[in-house]
């Protein structure tokens, strides 16, 4: 009896960290999901945002940007993450730690600081702009940073390093025997990749998809030093909501925030189903 | 066998270069006063001289570091008090602290920003406050990070057993905790701290979000910088990026000499 009271006293110490996890964390997302079904400047129950955001011509355009860009960075992001990780792999091993110092390196870089180098490049007067003019080189002269294909340049770049360094420790599963056998079986490069290895990779692969996904889905800095609220787009027309000058439209807001996680589950999910189809398929 | 390592060698090098090309050439634009033709014209170190005398970059670089020390200082103490009781008193709620922690993991900065603001900005009051919101929303983004690295070094260390040979020797748990776990896992919480000030140091949407341009950090700084002069904004760029890699740098090295520390353990 006395040594189960004396173990509530600790219940005491685990109390702090559920304050802060209640104050910043718990109540206000439960709250943004509540607020969601709000209607506006009222008390009662409504569907009328999710009505809106599935009619509204605006909000669906920034569903569709949104998932488009998170969707065609993801997939060049991870094409190019594999075409390093197996270089990586059978690189040597001085090639590799100068390779893994620079992932590292450059994984920090996203938001503002890129966004801002890629203007310095290839901006109204960037330096590659300002060469393609003098040296007469239209595709360069003409291109425009600040649209949709640009930010998606932008995603694609922070998307490499990450996906390289997620992806480097599965291609150490795949072992030279592998290779050597279906060599011996008369299966070239192309032949072992596209039968064996992209199969024995693919759950390594789905993942980190995800993870891109969620990751650009995710991006506001960017988006936001390059686009400002020009260019319609999920987190920058939730943050709209509840900053600026206008008033706060914590419900439309709210319910905006809930399509984004739905998002990001749907992109989990997604992948765990095809992962585990394949592997059904595998058997 | 020869071929496939040239050609694995190729790749690496394009994409190490692509990956430099921006870095590079925003620091070279920084250096210099004009570059319109293929090389930059006039050398000059102008921008870092009138950057590094000017009070306002000099206090968002202050404001950056205060706004790194205090969330990360106290998530650290909330998360190690936390498993601390969790692991010794309340197995059965370890699982529920674990789901706390990686939530923000999924949610991410805009969402957790709104929800903060959209709660707390009209109220009166200690909760109102901006920077308590934005500490409250740090100590929660860096979360995930925190919780990992101190979790995965207690395992390390065999707690359970360290504890009781202290309690045998007299020692409170408590006590022991504090003198015996914590210093035996304070690299684990070194490179967890690290890596949250990587992340708070790049942070820009809960900033924007919850404290606007009033709390202006380097982040700000350079936003608003760019707006009005691209060549001194790139010399802020340049001190962002440098100190990234530094607080990177620092982060693979201790790693790295764990690493080392833990297989050396094993051998001998």
């Amino acid at each position: 009896m006395t040594r189960t009271r004396k173990n509530y006293i600790y219940l005491l110490v685990l109390l702090p960290f559920l304050v802060v996890a209640l104050l910043y964390e718990i109540v206000p997302l439960l709250m943004i999901v509540f607020n969601s079904f709000m209607p506006e400047n009222a008390i009662g129950f409504t569907l009328e945002h999710y009505v809106d955001i599935f009619t509204k011509p605006l909000y669906q355009k920034a569903i569709w940007n949104s998932i488009r860009i998170s969707l065609v960075s993801s997939l060049i992001g991870i094409f190019i993450a594999f075409l390093g990780a197996k270089a990586a792999n059978s690189a040597g091993p001085k090639m590799q730690n100068a390779f893994l110092t620079v992932l590292n390196m450059t994984s920090n870089f996203a938001g503002v600081p890129l966004a801002f180098a890629y203007m310095i490049l290839l901006g109204n007067s960037g330096v590659m702009i300002e060469f393609g003019k003098v040296y007469g080189i239209d595709a360069l002269a003409n291109f425009d940073l600040y649209t949709g294909t640009g930010l998606t340049m932008i995603y694609v770049y922070f998307q490499i390093p990450l996906s390289t360094l997620l992806l480097i420790p599965a291609f150490e599963g795949i072992r030279k025997e592998w290779m050597e056998a279906s060599t011996l079986f008369g299966a070239g490069p192309t032949t072992f990749w596209t039968q064996i290895g992209v199969p024995v990779l693919l759950p390594s692969i789905l993942g980190t998809i995800s993870v891109l996904f969620a990751n650009a889905l995710a991006a506001y800095a960017t988006a936001y030093a390059l686009l400002m609220n020009n260019y319609a787009l999920l987190p920058i027309n939730i943050s709209g909501m509840f900053v600026g000058d206008v008033t706060q439209r914590k419900e439309m807001g709210g319910a905006l925030s809930v399509v984004m996680m739905l998002l990001m589950v749907a992109a989990i999910f997604i992948n765990n189903y095809i992962a585990k189809k394949n592997r059904k398929v595998g058997r | 066998m020869k071929k496939r390592s040239l050609s694995s060698t190729l790749i690496i090098i394009v994409v190490i270069v692509y990956l430099l090309i921006p870095l590079f050439a925003t620091a070279i634009y920084s250096l210099f006063a004009k570059w319109t033709d293929l090389l930059p014209e006039n050398f000059t170190v102008q921008n870092y001289v009138e950057l590094l005398t000017e009070k306002d970059f000099m206090m968002s670089l202050g404001r950056t570091i205060i706004i790194c020390i205090i969330p990360i200082f106290l998530t650290v103490l909330l998360v190690l008090l936390a498993l601390f009781a969790v692991t010794i008193y309340f197995p059965k709620l370890e699982k529920y602290v674990q789901l706390i922690c990686m939530i923000p993991y999924t949610i991410q900065g805009v969402i957790l920003s709104v929800s903060i603001i959209s709660l707390y900005a009209a109220s009166p009051g200690v909760l109102g406050n901006r920077l308590v919101m934005l500490t409250g929303a740090y100590c929660i983004i860096i979360l995930p990070y925190i919780y990992q690295g101190i979790r995965n070094s207690m395992h390390a260390v065999n707690m359970p057993m360290l504890l009781e040979a202290a309690e045998m020797l007299g020692a409170s748990k408590l006590y022991a905790f504090f003198r015996v776990i914590v210093p035996n896992i304070i690299s684990g919480i070194t490179v967890s701290s690290l890596l949250a000030v990587g992340i708070i140091f790049g942070d820009y949407v809960l900033i924007r979000n919850i404290a606007g341009t009033s709390f202006k950090n380097v982040q700000i700084y350079l936003f608003l910088t760019m707006k009005s002069s691209s060549t001194k904004a790139s010399a802020v760029f340049v001190i962002i990026m440098i100190t990234t890699f530094l607080i990177t740098l620092l982060v693979l090295y201790l790693k790295s000499r764990e690493t080392k520390h833990r297989n050396q353990k094993v051998k001998g």
